[in-house]
Formats: C-alpha cells, sequence, structure tokens
C-alpha cells in the first residue's frame, strides 16, 4: 500500500514540468559566470578526455581517489544544477548497490565489496568529470569546441538547436498534456486498483498526447530547415571558411593553462603518493 | 508513379526528418532520465523507453535520418544537457540505438499492415536492449580486475543484465514500444508526411523489400559495429594493463617518481609563467 502511495506520489511530483523545466533552464543557462565556463572548450574537452578515459583502466586506489577528489573540486567550482547531482548520485549508488546485493545473494562475501567499491569510485570520477564539463560549459561554447575537434557539423547544430528549442517544447508538450487532463475523466484513485488504474491512465494520457505533439513538431522543423536552406546553412556547414569564422571567437587564454598545469599538477603528486605507498 | 522510384527523400527533407525525431525522442528520453524508477519485488518497472516515437517515424518515413535523429536527440538531450555524458559507453547506446531504430524502419514496407508494423517494432526494441546487455556485460567484465575471482560476482552479473532484459523487453517492449507504435502510427500515416511535403510511404514506393538481403546487410553491420566496439575497448585495455604492470615493478616505480617531480617542476614553471603575463597586461 505504502509503495503504490510513494510511487504514484513520486511520479505526480516529477512530472511537474514546471520543475523539471526550471532545472533543466537553470542547468543550461544559469551559470554562464562560472570559472569552468569561463574556460576555452578546447582545453576543457582534452581534460575531459582524460578523466573521463583513464580512471577506467587504472587499479590503483590512490590514483583513483586523487581523481575523484579532484573532479570533485571541479563540480563544485561548475555549479551545477541540485537535479543533475541527484540523478547522478541516484544513478552511481544504484546501480553498484544493486550489484552488491545481487552478489551477495549469489554466495559471494565481504570479499566483493573491494572491487566494487572500485567501479564505484571509476564510475563516480568519469560521470563527474563528464557532469563537469558538459554541465558546467555554456553549450553554444561547447558546440563550437567539438566542432573545432572535428565532429560533425550536425552534432553542434543539434546541440545549440536542443538548447534553444526545448524550452518552447517542453512548453508546448505541458500545454497537450493539461488540455488532455482538462478534458479526460480520471479514474477514482483512493483504493489501490484505483491507484493503479490512475498511473496507468496518466502514462496513456502521455502516450497520447504525443501524438498532436508529432504534429507539430513537424510542421516547425519543416519550418526551421526552410529557413536554413534560405541562409543556406548546408553549404556553409561544409565550407571551410565559414567553420574559420564561426570558431574564430575562441581562445586559448591564462586561466586554461593554469586550470591545465594545476590538474596535472595534482596528478603527478597523486601518482607519486601511490608509487611511495 | 513508376515502381523504381523508391522513397528516398532529398537532402533538406533527411535534415526535417532527423529534426523532428531528434526533438521529438529527445524531450523524451528527458522525461524518462528525469523520472525515477520504482522497483515492485524483484521486478522494475521503468518507463525507459518512448522508443515509440522514433520507432513510428521510421516506419513513416526515411528510417536512417530517423535513426540517427533518434540517437542524436538522446545524446543530446539526456545526455549532454543534464551533463550526463558518459564518454565511451554513449557511443554503444548511439550504435544500438540507430541499428534498432533502423531495422524496425527497414522492415515495415506498408504501415498499413500490423502484423508487420507489431513485429518491427517489438523486434527493433529487442535488439536494441540486446546489444546493450551484451555490451554491459563486457563493461564489466573490463572495469573489474580478477573478475572471475570474485566468489559470485560473474553469475550474479550474467543475472542482473539477463533479468534487466527480459524485464525491459517485457515491460517497457511491450507497454512502450509495441502498443503505442500500433496506436500512433495508423493515426498518423497520411497526415503528418504532407506537412513535411513528402508522400506517404506504400509498398511500391518503400526502399526495397523486406528481402534476406537487407536483414544479412544490417546482421554484418551490427556485427561489425559490436567488432568495432570490442576491439575499442580491449585494445585500449591492453596497452594500460601493461602500463599498470610497469608501476607495480619496483625498479620502474623510481623512474617514474623522478618523472612525477619533473612533472611539477615543468608545472611551476608553467604556472609561473601563465601568472607573470596578465601582471604584464595589467602594466
Amino acid at each position: 500500500m505504502k509503495t503504490v502511495d510513494k510511487l504514484s506520489e513520486n511520479i505526480l511530483d516529477k512530472l511537474s514540468i514546471d520543475f523539471l523545466r526550471n532545472q533543466v533552464l537553470k542547468n543550461a543557462y544559469g551559470n554562464n559566470d562560472t570559472v569552468i565556463a569561463g574556460m576555452d572548450p578546447r582545453i576543457l574537452l582534452l581534460w575531459y578526455l582524460f578523466f573521463g578515459l583513464v580512471p577506467w583502466f587504472v587499479n590503483d586506489l590512490p590514483f583513483l581517489v586523487g581523481c575523484f577528489l579532484l573532479v570533485v573540486i571541479t563540480t563544485i567550482l561548475a555549479q551545477v544544477a541540485g537535479l543533475v547531482l541527484f540523478l547522478f548520485g541516484l544513478g552511481v549508488f544504484s546501480q553498484t548497490g544493486y550489484l552488491l546485493v545481487v552478489t551477495l545473494l549469489f554466495g559471494g562475501d565481504a570479499s566483493a565489496i573491494a572491487p566494487l567499491f572500485m567501479l564505484t569510485l571509476k564510475v563516480a570520477t568519469v560521470s563527474l568529470a563528464s557532469v563537469t564539463v558538459f554541465s558546467g560549459m555554456d553549450p553554444d561554447k561547447l558546440a563550437n569546441g567539438l566542432m573545432w575537434y572535428g565532429c560533425p557539423e550536425r552534432l553542434s547544430f543539434s546541440i545549440s538547436y536542443a538548447y534553444r528549442m526545448l524550452p518552447i517544447l517542453m512548453e508546448e508538450f505541458q500545454n497537450i498534456l493539461l488540455s488532455y487532463r482538462l478534458r479526460g475523466n480520471p479514474p477514482e484513485h483512493e483504493s489501490l486498483q484505483g491507484k493503479i488504474k490512475y498511473l496507468i491512465y496518466q502514462i496513456k494520457v502521455i502516450i497520447h498526447s504525443f501524438y498532436p505533439l508529432m504534429l507539430n513538431t513537424a510542421k516547425r522543423s519543416r519550418t526551421t530547415v526552410e529557413v536554413l536552406e534560405i541562409k543556406g546553412y548546408r553549404y556553409a556547414a561544409v565550407n571551410k571558411e565559414v567553420k574559420k569564422i564561426k570558431l574564430s571567437s575562441m581562445k586559448v587564454s591564462n586561466n586554461d593553462l593554469l586550470f591545465l598545469s594545476v590538474s596535472f599538477l595534482w596528478i603527478a603528486i597523486t601518482i607519486l603518493i601511490s608509487t611511495l605507498i | 508513379m513508376t515502381t523504381n522510384q523508391k522513397q528516398s527523400a532529398n537532402q533538406s527533407q533527411k535534415l526535417m526528418i532527423f529534426v523532428l525525431t531528434m526533438a521529438l525522442y529527445g524531450l523524451a528520453t528527458l522525461f524518462t532520465e528525469l523520472i525515477p524508477k520504482f522497483q515492485v519485488g524483484i521486478v522494475e518497472f521503468s518507463v525507459e523507453y518512448f522508443l515509440f516515437i522514433p520507432l513510428t517515424l521510421s516506419m513513416l518515413f526515411d528510417p536512417m535520418s530517423a535513426a540517427l535523429g533518434a540517437a542524436t536527440g538522446e545524446l543530446v538531450f539526456s545526455e549532454i544537457m543534464l551533463g550526463q555524458f558518459g564518454g565511451l559507453g554513449e557511443l554503444e547506446k548511439f550504435i544500438t540505438v540507430t541499428i534498432g531504430v533502423y531495422i524496425a524502419g527497414r522492415l515495415v514496407s506498408n504501415p498499413r499492415n500490423k502484423k508487420m508494423v507489431g513485429i518491427a517494432a517489438f523486434g527493433g526494441t529487442a535488439i536494441q536492449l540486446l546489444l546493450g546487455t551484451i555490451v554491459d556485460i563486457l563493461k564489466v567484465q573490463f572495469a573489474i580486475e580478477d573478475f572471475e575471482a570474485v566468489a559470485g560476482l560473474p553469475q550474479s552479473v550474467f543475472a542482473t543484465e539477463g533479468f534487466a532484459f527480459l524485464n525491459d523487453l517485457l515491460f517497457s517492449g511491450i507497454l512502450f514500444c509495441l502498443l503505442p507504435t500500433l496506436y500512433l502510427l495508423p493515426k498518423l500515416y497520411g497526415k503528418i508526411e504532407p506537412l513535411l511535403g513528402m508522400q506517404p510511404r506504400t509498398e511500391n514506393i518503400a526502399l526495397g523489400s523486406i528481402g534476406w538481403k537487407t536483414v544479412l546487410g544490417c546482421a554484418v553491420a551490427f556485427a561489425v559495429a559490436i567488432c568495432a566496439e570490442f576491439m575499442a575497448e580491449s585494445g585500449l585495455s591492453i596497452i594500460d594493463w601493461e602500463a599498470d604492470w610497469a608501476e607495480s615493478s619496483a625498479s620502474i616505480a623510481a623512474g617514474i617518481v623522478v618523472a612525477a617531480v619533473l612533472a611539477v617542476a615543468v608545472v611551476l614553471i608553467m604556472r609561473m609563467r601563465s601568472e607573470k603575463s596578465p601582471a604584464e597586461k595589467g602594466v
């Protein structure tokens, strides 16, 4: 009974789209004045390449702890939205915690804890590094940085497009959802059976509301593409000179070098410590 | 209309399909990322897959654009925007979503044929989930040292992953992929195509029939994708295993200490330099 209570409550809470929209917008646009946001995207991506890959392949505990502490500091510097951090925590600990429980169930003993702790540390380090870079950076900057490294133009277009369109799309989805709710007749949700019915009803409404949303978005994407065509987007996308002009705004400053060198110093010290132990 | 004219959209229409699928599927995955999963007993109920959106669109339009749009949408909206970008792991998701949606889209030559639509929707989901499961198991095997040595761990990984696969397929696959696709596709068929300035798909203009060649080609394609994935992971880890061995060897450890000290010195010089130049600018 209690789980069902919690279950429908949970979904209702989280489905308040205003809350989601605010969090996402805060994450995307809310922290443009942090240290991380002010940095050059190319340097940050380079930094991420190290902290996103290397921890997977190293099994040295001091090194992993060192990396983890560093990414914790950078995450604090990036002032990431609370929801993102909450999701991160939930993801990391539910995954490995679940694995631990099942391992014990299959006759494993306490010896399973150490490798699982290592795995958790690795996952946490890698995800926090990505939170720092992809959540802390301005989306347009990120798109430019990816483009500089030769990512397909379509990816950076998608990123810029997504950040601009998302608020509109969310609002539209909310409007459609609300209109369905206004017209609908939700089942009683006092008893257990009613609660389950209510849940099914809600999911049904969400799926139904995708029908008008799909049609509207089709119209909108046609408009978008036509406007892009007028501006000569498809030719500009492959033109080297246009790319050069677009990317000329990026500049590596001393702050970036400082950030890189401090990270490097930190890693060097952790390696030193791990060899001394 | 001759039979030779296939449903191949022109470039700007492909971009339209791409943008459409990306926006819709991106929005949907954003929600699924935010809605917490809940467990009743050991059965996990997650509203994980809004895969019905790209499935429907790939059956109506050019499958490749829809598949790529879906994968990009998921990557951009739910991973990068929420800062949950997982690096290497996302590549796998990207490939599996693309393959699953593409195959489902190719299987359907006539969207009015409900049986085929159902099979394609379920099959596409199954392929995507199966590929994801395989890669997940391998990832855990690579990340944990002496995987086989830990008692109970290998079985537990296979059990959890296998169970998650069945659970996802039966729960999300039917409720969130099969039924919504069967509901949405007939409703959208003939209505959404004119909005993009295209013709509805019929058997005459569908991109080739469901010949074994197509299926075989796709099978080879994802075999190649899996191989690339494995090679990338195992290749990288072999290099680093060697590095690990070097670190543990006592004679080389001393050399690493010296290198670290040198590195620290270099870093200090770099820091001094980088602190000096803004001061010069200030003067």
